[in-house]
């Protein structure tokens, strides 16, 4: 009885400074202080947008035509031109943007700081701590048996950071044309492993967060740089790709088709 | 005025955590094993929540056409591997590319599969699941089962105080049917704990000889160091490269987890695909059957012909041995079985 009672005061005494926190987190947040971000991705291949109906031609002169199109954005960071900086909080910075639903496409940050920021920076892909964190904390965009389906390993424990499927006609027959883009790897938990993680740094001049000013920041994926931007990737040599050497190369290619494209106030 | 009410909401919501407070099990560490490798603080283990777990476990729900459930592959009267098949058996009576493992002393285990691909006991569930050749199945469309089962529902809350039945949950109640599954009560235990059990003149001399040529790999007493070698039981790596697969370093072509040898008395066929059967042909395998290859163990690589030597006798002695490694009470134990 009595452990009993004894439980329940520490339990009361923890919920207590729960509510506490969360009540002055809820006052703040409705201060002057803060404002919101939205950071919109457009995907592109050669200038003309993606869409899983049209057709579109590579550098290899492969033709393409795309069924998925997903990859993982997260820990984001806002700099200051005083070189200061301020990170999304880890529980809400990390997101799955998916061709196939446009909502996805844009990612809403809450508040942030008002200021002005001179510079964003974000991972493609899921950092090393939370590809070996305890499940209860792999939530919303992380959660294996919810969002992030289809974007997990099973067997090599890891996330799939990007995942680009379709056809083309120099895909093999006996695949019936179909061509899987899938890398991943964070380098490893007990032993060295690939890492394909890659960060992208951007300017962002003039960006102004406020109460009332609602920025976006329009960054523009062309993606036909994932066949050709650092390294050659053929279709026709290499249509499949879940786990190898080349992963990390595609992630160069991939990595470098993000660019800033326009800051507007909506 | 609103503190009281502050303190009321606070007092509802503590009571509601108490009254849902299940009795906690104790996970006893056996006094002859090392310390356990899963983190039993961010999974309190709990009564109900290991006969949730041991329900999930024997419930074909969790594939795609309700045939197969992790007991059809892990069964309890040959150690938790699938009796007598080289390759498993899943839907469809679709057959994979590896021999099951056995299923004993997880908690301890730094990571999972012949690859040691996972390292996290919580996520080895999810890779049977949705393997293709096992239960086919997808996560997510098994907790949508699961949430429009009211049994389900309803032993949820009642164990977690939860009205939906997450990916969390659902992992750590399999996790904690599967951290109850120890093997240490053999007769080897009770003899190296002291707790009364004598081995035979052969027994021990077998338990010598296993010190002497195994227990580099075989180590510690669960028998395993963890590590993944090549024991020279294929040299053909076309199908299945081993630990290369997760590490692609072509030091690692053709190596593979060195299994715990508990209960190996009942665990054949043995080795990764499944292709020696009993435990006379291990030990042959050992003394004269090894096939080179250029990850072979170096320990095999004292001799000319790559290898352990084992006279007739040393073999006999150290079969008398490894059955010792027979678990009855954990073969038997009712609390680990489907009824
Ligand atoms: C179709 C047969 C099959 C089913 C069904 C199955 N398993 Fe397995 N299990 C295997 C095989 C085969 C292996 C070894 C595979 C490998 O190493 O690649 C294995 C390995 C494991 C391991 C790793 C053991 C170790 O020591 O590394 C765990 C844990 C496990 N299974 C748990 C489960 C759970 C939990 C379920 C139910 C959700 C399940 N299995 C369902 C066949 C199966
Ligand atoms: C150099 C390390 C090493 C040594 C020494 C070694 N083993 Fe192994 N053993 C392994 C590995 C690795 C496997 C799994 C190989 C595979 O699946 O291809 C294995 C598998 C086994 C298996 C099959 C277990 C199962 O469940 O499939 C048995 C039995 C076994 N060893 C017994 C022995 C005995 C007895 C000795 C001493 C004579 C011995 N081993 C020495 C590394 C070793």
């Amino acid at each position: 009885m009595n452990l009993k009672f004894n439980k329940m005061n520490a339990k009361i005494k923890s919920i207590l400074l729960i509510l506490t926190i969360g009540l002055l987190l809820g006052f703040t947040s409705k201060t002057d202080d803060t404002g919101n971000l939205t950071i919109s991705f457009n995907h592109f291949f050669k200038g003309q947008k993606i869409d899983f109906t049209s057709e579109f031609v590579n550098s290899h002169d492969e033709k393409i035509k795309f069924s998925t199109l997903n990859y993982f954005i997260s820990n984001i960071k806002l700099t200051k031109k005083d070189g200061t900086s301020y990170s999304i909080p880890q529980d809400s910075s990390y997101f799955l943007v998916k061709e196939s639903e446009i909502q996805s496409k844009q990612l809403h940050l809450k508040n942030i700081p008002k200021g002005e920021y001179s510079g964003i920076t974000f991972t493609v892909g899921v950092d090393s701590v939370r590809n070996t964190m305890d499940i209860a904390r792999r939530t919303g965009a992380l959660d294996v048996g919810g969002t992030a389906k289809g974007m997990y390993w099973i067997w090599n424990s890891g996330y799939i950071f990007f995942k680009m499927e379709g056809t083309s006609p120099s895909a093999p027959d006996q695949q019936k044309n179909k061509f899987a883009y899938h890398v991943g790897g964070f380098g490893g938990y007990n032993t060295k492993t690939i890492n394909s993680i890659r960060t992208k740094e951007f300017e962002t001049n003039g960006l102004m967060v406020s109460r009332d000013k609602n920025p976006v920041v329009a960054i523009n994926v062309d993606l036909a740089g994932m066949f050709d931007a650092h390294t050659p990737i053929k279709i026709a040599e290499r249509s499949t790709v879940m786990w190898g050497d080349i992963s990390t190369k595609i992630a160069d290619n991939y990595i470098s088709c993000f660019k800033f494209f326009n800051l507007s106030y909506k | 005025m609103y503190l009281i009410f502050f303190l009321m909401i606070a007092f509802v919501v503590a009571s509601a955590f108490v009254i849902d407070d299940d009795q906690p099990v104790k996970i006893v560490v056996p006094s002859n094993f090392p310390a356990p490798v899963y983190n039993l603080e961010k999974n309190k283990i709990t009564q109900k929540g290991v006969e949730l777990g041991r329900q999930l476990f024997y419930d074909g729900l969790l594939s795609i056409d309700g045939s197969t459930s992790c007991g059809s592959c892990h069964q309890q009267v040959s150690a938790f591997v699938q009796q007598d098949h080289d390759f498993s058996h899943g839907v469809e009576n679709r057959i994979g590319r590896r021999n099951a493992l056995p299923l004993a002393n997880l908690i301890f285990s730094k990571s999972f599969f012949w690859d040691g691909g996972v390292f996290n006991l919580d996520l080895t569930p999810v890779n049977a699941i949705e393997n293709e050749v096992e239960m086919g199945e997808n996560l997510d469309h098994v907790l949508k089962k699961l949430n429009a089962s009211l049994l389900y529902k309803a032993r949820f809350k009642a164990t977690y105080g939860v009205d939906s039945i997450t990916t969390n949950l659902f992992l750590k109640s399999i996790s904690q049917f599967l951290a109850t599954m120890v093997s240490a009560n053999s007769r080897y235990d009770k003899y190296v704990r002291k707790e009364g059990e004598v081995l035979n003149a052969d027994e021990l001399e077998g338990l010598n000889i296993f010190k002497d040529k195994c227990s580099t790999c075989h180590s510690s007493d669960l028998f395993t160091d963890g590590s993944f070698r090549n024991n020279g039981s294929t040299a053909d790596f076309r199908f299945d490269k081993g630990r290369h697969e997760i590490t692609l370093a072509d030091a690692d072509i053709g190596k593979f987890k060195v299994p715990s040898l508990r209960n190996v008395e009942f665990t054949g066929p043995y080795m990764h695909d499944g292709s020696l059967q009993s435990l006379e042909e291990v030990l042959e395998h050992y003394n004269s059957g090894m096939k080179a290859s250029a990850s072979l163990d170096p320990v095999f690589k004292k001799r000319d012909k790559p290898g352990i030597s084992l006279d007739g006798n040393e073999k006999r002695k150290l079969v008398a041995f490894l059955k010792t490694l027979t678990d009855q009470e954990f073969l038997t134990n009712k609390k680990l079985s489907e009824f």
